[in-house]
């Protein structure tokens, strides 16, 4: 690399940094994160319920660390990291538009690449943290009985992982799909409720086609009890290639949408 | 005087719509101001200059220099856009700042550089005030101060006086004079005749997207005052004033108007006429109800205009 490319890099990175600092710090502030919060909080409440049922119905309790991996990490994974990534993703270029706030932003000296990727890391950081925190206190709560055992920890660390690598993907995903479509959270409702819900359950290689295959295939397979059916036809990649996969989606879906978002004429309507 | 900001052929259309057409111009420092209707295209035209939006035909350049996508030239830049939009969350302070953060400026930088700004524009005591708590002046006030604060060569206001009373209008009228005399390159849009006039005698005249003059702003006036003015006088008795106001050369017709007592004169010197229009009321004792210009207003010079 020569001098001129590696401070244009240089640039670009300090570019991301600054337009990170500014959306992170108006997205902890903002509403519409307060209300996701409550949203990634709601499994908290699943949790305490399952927890306090044998209590009052007095019937025995299952493990907590098998309905913490089950329910829990497949609701999060199957629903509330979409519908999170879906909302934030999609609005990393409509709400500046539709707010007519983009002005302000494409006449700093930053690159537009600069403004989506730095938008989109603020965005995901918030989104992993509203889930990280949900997770970590359904985690605690489901075992409250066992918080001694660390070896229990690993499974939240994994657990998390995923879930923020499903946060990372989607979101580039969403991000991309705000750049040109008008209608995004539309096509997100299908993409993620229709798409990735029906062909992870195809047999062969189809499967494949959704992000949820991967992310999947990063878990462990039940292959008995009640929520096996979650995993059902599960033919999982090798963990190099599922985590390989999610960067390079992630990768393609982050171009595409530095490069409509630099081409793209945004028009504000009245 | 140098060229600063020069355009060829540009064009913009949105789908059938025309937005700009056939554009070429050259604009020097000092004061410019971009005149026209609502929906003329001055807005479009400052968009493509600022490189917000690429031309189907033509090219902008800033001291020789593309701009669309040559974002190490926005720091030379101030804009301050037209639409009433902001972070609402925010206040002033973390607004500016946050703004100033991508200009990549230090943090002593930014403080001295927002408070700086906010003086200027008179926020400074609403500062830690949430956006949306703020009048619509304060917020003019406040595009007003993300436009200058980086201190930029080039600064393009889109209807900067919209929403100030007029000691904002005032205010702001004497600092963006102030910043021709620094030998910057303002350009200002307008609908109103006389906040261009107050800035600047440097004026491009704007009509359904295409330039139709560009000058010295008494050339421009001059087009206007020979415009024939109707002005509409409802009074107690005008068939007495109708026939005072004949004889008169100024004056090219007479009609009475639908409504009762209502008098429509069309004059060619309008300045003549309404200096001496006070002398007949005294002199013929005529009671005036309501005296006035259906046609003055911008749109109406520019349909006198594009007829001749």
């Amino acid at each position: 690399m020569n001098k001129i490319t590696v401070r244009r890099l240089l640039f670009l990175w300090n570019s991301i940094r600054k337009v990170y600092s500014f959306f992170f710090f108006m997205g902890k502030k903002s509403n519409k994160t307060k209300i996701f919060f409550i949203v990634a909080l709601l499994p908290v409440i699943m949790a305490l319920i399952i927890k306090l049922n044998p209590i009052f119905s007095g019937r025995s309790s299952t493990e907590g660390i098998y309905i913490f991996s089950n329910v829990i990490i497949v609701f999060y994974l199957q629903a509330l990291i979409l519908l999170l990534a879906l909302f934030f993703g999609t609005s990393v270029c409509s709400e500046e538009v539709e707010g007519k706030t983009l002005t302000y932003l494409t006449t700093r000296p930053v690159s537009k690449s600069a403004i989506i990727l730095g938008k989109y890391a603020a965005y995901t950081s918030l989104v992993i943290l509203m889930t990280g925190i949900g997770v970590t206190i359904s985690f605690l709560i489901l075992n409250v009985n066992k918080l001694h055992d660390f070896s229990l920890y690993e499974i939240l660390i994994r657990d998390v992982i995923v879930l923020s690598l499903g946060i990372m993907c989607y979101t580039a995903l969403f991000t991309f799909v705000g750049t040109f479509l008008k209608k995004s959270i539309l096509f997100g409702f299908v993409f993620g409720f229709g798409w990735e819900n029906v062909i992870q359950y195809f047999p062969g290689s189809t499967q494949r086609f959704s992000i949820v295959h991967y992310l999947k295939s990063l878990l462990p397979v039940p292959k008995t009890g009640r929520f096996s059916f979650l995993m059902f036809k599960l033919e999982p990649s090798t963990p190099v290639a599922a985590v390989f996969m999610l960067f390079l989606i992630t990768g393609i879906f982050l171009g595409l949408a530095c490069l409509f978002f630099s081409l793209k004429d945004y028009i504000f309507e009245d | 005087m140098k060229t600063v900001i020069e355009t060829k052929k540009l064009s913009k259309w949105y789908g059938n719509v025309l937005g700009l057409s056939d554009v070429s111009l050259q604009i020097e420092a000092g004061i410019t101001g971009i005149l026209g209707p609502n929906g003329a295209g001055k807005s479009t035209f400052l968009k493509l200059i600022t490189g917000q939006i690429k031309p189907n035909i033509g090219s902008c350049t800033i001291e020789g220099q593309k701009i669309r996508n040559n974002y190490h030239f926005y720091s030379k830049i101030g804009f301050c856009p037209e639409q009433d939009s902001f972070y609402e969350e925010m206040t002033g302070w973390q607004f500016m700042t946050g703004l100033l953060k991508l200009h990549h400026y230090s943090p002593s930088e930014i403080k001295a550089m927002t408070k700086e700004a906010l003086e200027i524009v008179e926020l400074t005591e609403d500062k830690d005030r949430v956006i949306k708590s703020y009048s619509r002046g304060m917020r003019q006030r406040l595009k007003f101060a993300q436009a200058i604060a980086h201190k930029p060569e080039i600064i393009v206001f889109d209807e900067p006086l919209n929403g100030l009373d007029p000691l904002g209008r005032r205010k702001i009228i004497r600092l963006i004079k102030s910043y021709e005399e620094e030998g910057k390159t303002i350009l200002v849009s307008s609908h109103v005749l006389p906040e261009i006039e107050a800035m600047t005698k440097q004026i491009i005249l704007i009509h359904q997207g295409k330039v139709f003059a560009q000058g010295d702003i008494h050339y421009i006036r001059d087009l206007i005052d020979t415009h024939p003015h109707i002005v509409s006088i409802k009074c107690r008795n005008p068939r007495q004033l109708a026939s005072t106001f004949i004889q008169e050369d100024y004056v090219l017709n007479i009609h009475f108007g639908s409504a009762d007592n209502t008098l429509l004169i069309e004059t060619n010197n309008r300045d003549k006429f309404f200096s001496l229009l006070p002398s007949l009321f005294v002199k013929y004792n005529i009671e005036v109800d309501e005296i006035t210009s259906p046609d003055d207003n911008l749109q109406a010079v520019f349909d006198y205009l594009v007829e001749k």
